[in-house]
């Protein structure tokens, strides 16, 4: 069933086009992994489909609703968001983070709140830093803290800009295996990452894209093995060189 | 946030000797001036009454409740007997003739010092008072500057320019002249007896009141804009409204910032709420003319009163220090600068 679809998309800031007639659909439990360039546009493409951006022409149907139809802070609460540089609240604990939402959004009551925020850090793993501060979290547990934040909305479909650009390469791997574990239980996700291990294992198609544009999109065996076109094969194959 | 900072441990930072010695003064200060509150205040005196502990302290110190608690006439001798041997002593006697005015200077804080500590009592809740109020107007003023788009944040600038850009003794006559504001305070009726202070004092809240509003927006603007806009972002991509990532996330981190800040104009006002004695409030400053007037000892009523300043002050900038040690949380604000 498709849950998200992104219609002629087209994006500017002042005379620059930072996304240009970009199309595609993903399905519940769909993984969708997008790679490209520094400043091709994937950043603004995810934040298009929460409208912390807003689109300058085209569409996108969230189950099959407009989203600019949706209250935008209903749309959010239904799209989860996972950051580069985490974002996670300075002044609250790793239980703080995960309850505000639960208590200020979906009005739970306190003690409720919390029980489920500690349910959700259990599942990434963090248990037992409840009570610790952001900055006393390493990078990686900080940003399964932050997933753990996104996830306590039950949202319908979570993005990942870049989850594991700013750790240390030592802390990427246990982000990547909490990412991993989502897929598994057939969490929707659409992820820019260019984890080149993460996108061959678990991601249902990766795209391309590059100056603004869609340059190619597929399942991950023809992109790796065999794209159409040149650009594709000389980009994926210098991350992959890379790591 | 920086540049006006006021160093808050200044006193806490001494060594630990002189640091106990200031501390006990300001022990001594405060026992004797809460005392001096208690035992005579008609306005404490009300506040009793209606929590159901009347005459609380009054009734038991009967009579000497205006009077001072210590006799003037020793420091007087002393000061008299010191000047009498710098007398024999001829011109080398310069050091003995700085005690004796000394010690002429504490038997005149004793006389006084029943008078000033009521003038104390009412420049410390014109500040407190016109601080908090002005606080709760500071917040919505920074937060539409910051966030409230064209027309609030201009509006909002507008105020803060008007207010700072004016003097605030002419803010103060404005509102007490100028305005009808005093008449209409008079209006009602329980204003000005029973211990309810004179319209004048309601006057110079309001003033201060406004005036520090501006003050203390522009720090809170200034600490709002240190907070990463990624927290807001955050806030908004689990569905907060904006309103609500500003109060759940912003404010609390912003807020704490702007501490220092705080602090400073706190301070300020504390100095400042003296010009309240142009339209005849009966604080600190008002009290220490009054008596220079009397008793034409201008020079030392003054140095008395400065240090009933200067201990205001520090126990302001201190218990501002603790407040933002209390609410301190790791990796957030000055602790996260140094790691
Ligand atoms: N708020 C903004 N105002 C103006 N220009 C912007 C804004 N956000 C992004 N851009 C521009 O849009 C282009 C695409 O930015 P975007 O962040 O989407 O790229 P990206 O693919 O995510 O790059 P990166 O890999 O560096 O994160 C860039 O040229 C950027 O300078
Ligand atoms: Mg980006």
């Amino acid at each position: 069933m498709t849950l998200l679809r992104v219609e002629h998309v087209d994006k500017s800031y002042g005379d620059e086009e930072v996304l240009h007639d970009v199309s595609f659909e993903m399905q519940r439990q769909d993984v969708e992994v997008i790679v490209g360039p520094s400043g091709s546009g994937k950043s603004t493409l995810l934040r298009c489909v929460n409208r912390l951006t807003e689109i300058d022409d085209g569409a996108i149907y969230l189950d099959g609703e407009e989203i600019h139809a949706l209250d935008e802070n209903e749309l959010r609460r239904r799209v989860g968001m996972v950051f580069q540089d985490f974002n996670l609240f300075a002044h609250r604990t790793a239980r703080g983070n995960v309850t505000l939402g639960l208590r200020q959004v979906l009005g739970m009551p306190r003690e409720e709140a919390e029980a489920t925020a500690d349910d959700y850090l259990e599942r990434v793993g963090l248990a037992d830093q409840a009570e610790s501060y952001p900055a006393e979290l390493s990078g990686g547990q900080q940003q399964r803290v932050g997933i753990a934040r996104a996830l306590a909305m039950e949202p319908e479909l979570i993005l990942f800009d870049e989850p594991t650009s700013a750790l240390d390469p030592e802390l990427i791997g246990e982000v990547l295996s909490v990412m991993r574990d989502l897929a598994d239980e057939g969490t929707t996700m659409l992820c820019v990452t260019h984890e080149m291990g993460f996108a061959r294992s678990a991601a249902s198609r990766i795209t391309f894209l590059d100056d603004g544009r869609i340059v190619e999109r597929g399942p991950p065996e023809t992109l790796f093995e065999d794209p159409e076109h040149e650009r594709t094969r000389a980009f994926l194959g210098e991350l992959a060189g890379i790591q | 946030m920086t540049t006006t900072d006021v160093d808050q441990t200044a006193v806490g930072e001494l060594p630990g000797r002189r640091r106990l010695a200031v501390g006990a003064v300001g022990v001594v200060f405060w026992a004797w001036l809460l005392a001096r509150w208690a035992s005579h205040n008609t306005l404490l005196d009300r506040l009793f009454t209606a929590l159901g502990a009347p005459n609380l302290v009054q009734s038991e110190l009967g009579v000497r409740q205006r009077e001072p608690w210590l006799p003037a006439e020793p420091f007087q001798a002393a000061s008299d007997g010191v000047a009498d041997v710098a007398a024999s002593l001829g011109p080398a006697s310069v050091l003995l003739e700085w005690l004796a005015w000394l010690f002429d200077l504490a038997a005149f804080a004793t006389t006084i010092g029943p008078q000033l500590a009521a003038g104390a009592f009412v420049t410390v809740y014109l500040t407190v008072l016109s601080m908090l109020l002005g606080l709760l107007l500071a917040v919505p003023l920074s937060v539409a500057r910051v966030y409230g788009g064209p027309v609030l944040s201009r509006i909002s600038l507008a105020y803060t320019e008007l207010i700072r850009g004016t003097p605030l003794l002419a803010q103060l006559f404005f509102l007490y002249f100028g305005l009808p504001l005093a008449g209409f305070i008079d209006s009602f009726g329980f204003v000005g007896s029973g211990g309810v202070p004179r319209a004048a004092v309601f006057v110079a809240i309001v003033g201060f009141t406004i005036n520090s509003s501006a003050y203390q927006s522009e720090y809170i603007r200034a600490a709002l804009q240190s907070v990463d806009p990624g927290q807001l972002t955050a806030a908004r991509s689990i569905g907060l409204s904006k309103l609500q990532g500003i109060r759940y996330v912003v404010l609390p981190q912003g807020l704490r910032f702007a501490i220092p800040g705080w602090t400073n104009e706190f301070v300020y006002l504390i100095k400042y709420s003296s010009l309240a004695a142009f339209i005849t409030v009966p604080e600190l400053f008002r009290r220490a003319r009054n008596i220079g007037s009397d008793t034409f000892q201008f020079t030392d009523v003054y140095v008395i009163v400065a240090l009933f300043y200067l201990a205001l002050v520090l126990t302001t900038a201190l218990a501002m220090g603790k407040l933002e040690q209390a609410v301190a949380i790791p990796g957030l604000g000055r602790g996260a600068d140094r790691d």
